[in-house]
């Protein structure tokens, strides 16, 4: 590690100082902690953006860095070693910026949205927050897939904490569990996968020229042998994406893990914010992007990631049309975005993916701290059919939100349309080259983007426009600066993140305008692999993903009016002085939209219709089987040495006719069989 | 000279006499002397063996059964005089507590 990137490991250790002091002091001498760890997590939160900043101008220069930090199994001792170690390459520099600087504006926003509200237990949720940053950039900056396990399951764990904040309560408690255990659901696969990559290949380190990745193309490639247990090194590669995609699914929210997301609206809304911009959910789609190298590698893994996201795209959508509160809506639509990420990086769209989750995060940080300072106006009523005409009374969070609002729905210029149109411009094109299961995916999200379009603005409509609903609504206070000024901030740039890569007008302004391709192309100094050119001639030459040439502004243009004929419904029906629920039209289907295509109510009959008359009957049969003949032997035995203890008389004489006897026997037994007689 | 078979009647006869000491006899001096019996029974064999063949070799063993019996005896007594000082008495049906 070279110059400024001596500082890199620090990215991480810095927030979990102030984990530590917000943990400690907090616990020891509360009252010497300013403003209960809010101050401490802002000046960590702070360092880490600066020096995530400072990363991501050295990575520019042409500058990226491995190093071990840690070796945990030494090379040489074992069949694999286990190390831990730093890459910062522009993949991650990008990561840990969204990371760092989501997380700050989250912390300052929380001053405003805890401290003022006078929460307690606020050492305990700015320690939480700590950890949780802390955990993210090390999993954004792992450089082995053991590593990033390790701060996947950190992940999790404090996403379980945070969403239990307020655990006295049953809500939260309960959804935090939930939360916990459907991703460790999902992290047993990857659990499984991370073994599955040790022992296929002896070793777990994502970069350079020892890396899995390179070691299966090698091996598909038939240059080198690899340990594939038998099967085809193809058939072992798309196991092994399949395995690493369950701990993918679970986190990231896809179908049919995603259950737990909407549950963890439980949680405060600045942790939701961080869950769902840049930490928690973030990180499984991260993962894809990081062994991307393995990915393109199985045409059949690609395939099933470009259908899950396309297919939790749409099914996500649906659900969100029908919801009473903004923080659920949000939540849904949080599922569906990631669903386009899914689908770009299953579509081979390594940058239009990366692309989509840099202004995801943007905008869906600014969505949830928006949606918070409404419910803080709102004295925490969450539901959108109280509130209305919040437009005059708190403009700043008004025009932030409206940004926030196109971007996610994808109208031109804002974030979202120009990633999401890299994403589903690849999906069609991909698809039309040769690959049905990838267009239909697309198909999935071409529909999703109309329904983006009407929940998002039913959402914008019932909250702001229109007249007050309730007492609330109509008596709401001006935002506080701490609240405001993150969200304002996240409004400018939801509104131009989006031209970081203008991929729909390449053919106008040039590949040197796109300048997170160009970015993405810089990769290890002296190593192949890890950049964009690379993964796309991988996903071209290995898996046969094939792009049909197809004309760019037409596939902008149809998903730009998809968006459009959604915002046009809900303007229709909701922007109006008193709108009415309109989409009580869809009769039975809305009740099972609203129950969410009752999917809790399956999962509760599989454990307890399924899974738990399964535990009895192996309770029965280990209770009357297996300990009957335990208990068998131990009586048989027992009753057994009780009678012939009683040979044991303890007097000498006993033993000494006992020897004779035996002497005798043994002395027949040897002349007989001696044929003697 | 008198042949073999002559001495191992006789040295069987000792032996099953010893046999008999050790098994009905409750007297522990009785018991030490049944042993003593058993031995010299061996003993008879080894050196009437050792004379009927020439070598020597009976002969030494027998000097090494000697010098076992005399160490056994020490050590026989030792245990009587144990017995006798806790159980007040040499018979040895007595002593049974170390069945448990």
């Amino acid at each position: 590690m070279t110059g400024a990137l001596t500082l890199a490991p620090w990215i991480p250790v810095v927030p979990f100082a102030a984990f530590l002091i917000a943990l400690f002091v907090g616990h020891l001498a509360p009252r010497t902690l300013p403003r209960d760890g809010g101050l401490v997590g802002v000046a960590a939160t702070a360092i880490s953006l600066v020096l995530s900043a400072w990363a991501f101008l050295t990575v520019s220069g042409g500058t990226t860095g491995l190093e071990t930090v840690w070796n945990w199994v030494p090379a040489g001792a074992g069949p694999f070693g286990l190390t831990f170690g730093v890459l910062v390459d522009p993949l991650s520099a990008l990561m840990v910026c969204i990371v760092s600087g989501v997380s700050f504006l989250v912390h300052v926003f929380s001053l405003g949205y805890m401290n003022d509200e006078g929460e307690p237990g606020l050492a305990r949720y700015y320690a939480g927050l700590g950890l949780f940053t802390a955990s993210m950039l090390a999993f954004a900056l792992s450089s082995t897939l053991v590593e990033a396990f390790v701060f996947f399951e950190l992940v999790g764990f404090c996403s379980w904490w945070l969403i239990a904040h307020w655990f006295r309560e049953p809500g939260p408690a309960s959804a935090a569990k939930k939360a916990f255990l459907v991703t460790r659901f999902g992290d047993y696969f990857l659990l499984v996968g991370v073994v599955g990559v040790l022992g296929t290949f002896g070793t777990a380190a994502f970069a350079g020229p020892n890396s899995f990745p390179a070691a299966a193309r090698a091996a598909i490639a038939g240059t080198t042998n690899a340990n594939t247990f038998g099967f085809g090194a193809e058939t072992w590669v798309t196991a092994l994406c399949l395995l690493v995609l369950g701990g993918v699914i679970g986190k990231s929210a896809q179908f049919p893990l995603q259950t737990w997301l909407p549950d963890a609206m439980e949680g405060p809304t600045p942790v939701s914010a961080l869950i769902h911009a840049a930490t928690m959910v973030a990180a499984g789609v991260y993962l894809v992007a990081r062994i991307y190298g393995l990915f393109a590698l199985s045409p059949q893994a690609m395939a099933v990631v470009a259908l899950v996201g396309g297919f939790t795209a749409l099914f996500a959508a649906t659900m969100g049309t029908v919801k009473r509160e903004i923080k659920q809506v949000l939540a849904y639509s949080t599922i569906s975005q990631y669903g386009y990420i899914m689908l770009g990086l299953g579509s081979g769209g390594y940058v239009a993916a990366v692309f989509h989750l840099l202004s995801h995060a943007t905008f869906k940080a600014l969505l949830f701290l928006g949606a918070g300072a409404v419910i803080i106006a709102m004295h925490h009523d969450e539901d959108m059919w109280k509130m209305g005409g919040l437009k005059s009374r708190m403009p700043v969070v008004y025009w932030a939100f409206l940004s926030g609002a196109l971007a996610l729905a994808g109208i031109v210029p804002f974030a979202g349309f120009w990633s999401k149109d890299a994403v589903l411009y690849r999906a069609l094109t991909v698809g039309l080259g040769g690959q049905p299961l990838v267009l239909f995916a697309y198909a999935m999200g071409l529909v999703a983007v109309f329904v983006t379009g009407f929940y998002t603005f039913r959402m914008v409509f019932l909250t702001f426009h229109g007249e007050p609903r309730s007492e609330e609504a109509a008596s709401v206070d001006g935002t506080r600066a701490n609240m405001r000024y993150p969200v304002a901030i996240l409004g400018v740039g939801a509104a131009v993140v989006g031209f970081a890569n203008v991929d729909s007008l390449r053919s106008y302004v040039g590949s040197n305008a796109l300048y997170l391709e160009r970015w993405l192309n810089g990769g290890l100094p002296g190593v192949s692999g890890g950049t964009a050119d690379y993964y796309g001639g991988l996903v071209r030459s290995v898996a046969g993903f094939h792009a049909a040439s197809f004309d760019p502004l037409v596939s902008a243009g149809v998903s730009l009016v998809f968006a459009l004929c959604g915002v046009g419904l809900a303007w229709a029906w909701y922007n109006v002085p008193d709108p009415s629920e309109r989409t009580d039209v869809l009769g039975a289907a809305k009740t099972l939209l609203y129950n969410n295509y009752y999917q809790d109510e399956f999962q509760t009959w599989l454990a307890q219709g399924v899974a738990e008359p399964l535990a009895r009957g192996v309770d029965v049969f280990d209770g009357s089987v297996i300990d009957g003949v335990v208990d068998g032997v131990s009586s048989v035995s027992l009753s057994g040495s009780g009678r012939i203890r009683r040979i044991q008389t303890g007097v000498v004489t006993t033993y000494a006719e006992q020897l004779v006897v035996g002497l005798v026997v043994l002395l027949v037994v040897v002349l007989l069989l001696g044929r003697w007689f | 000279m008198v042949p073999l078979q002559y001495y191992l009647v006789l040295s069987g006869a000792v032996f099953c006499i010893g046999v008999f000491g050790v098994l009905a006899r409750r007297n522990a001096i009785v018991f030490l002397m049944s042993v003593e019996l058993m031995l010299n029974a061996a003993n008879l064999v080894f050196v009437a063996s050792s004379a009927q063949y020439g070598t020597i070799a009976g002969q030494t063993f027998s000097l090494f059964t000697m010098a076992l019996a005399a160490a056994e005896v020490a050590v026989g007594i030792g245990i009587v005089l144990v017995l006798y000082r806790n159980f007040e008495g040499v018979d040895v049906t007595i002593a049974n507590a170390m069945r448990d």
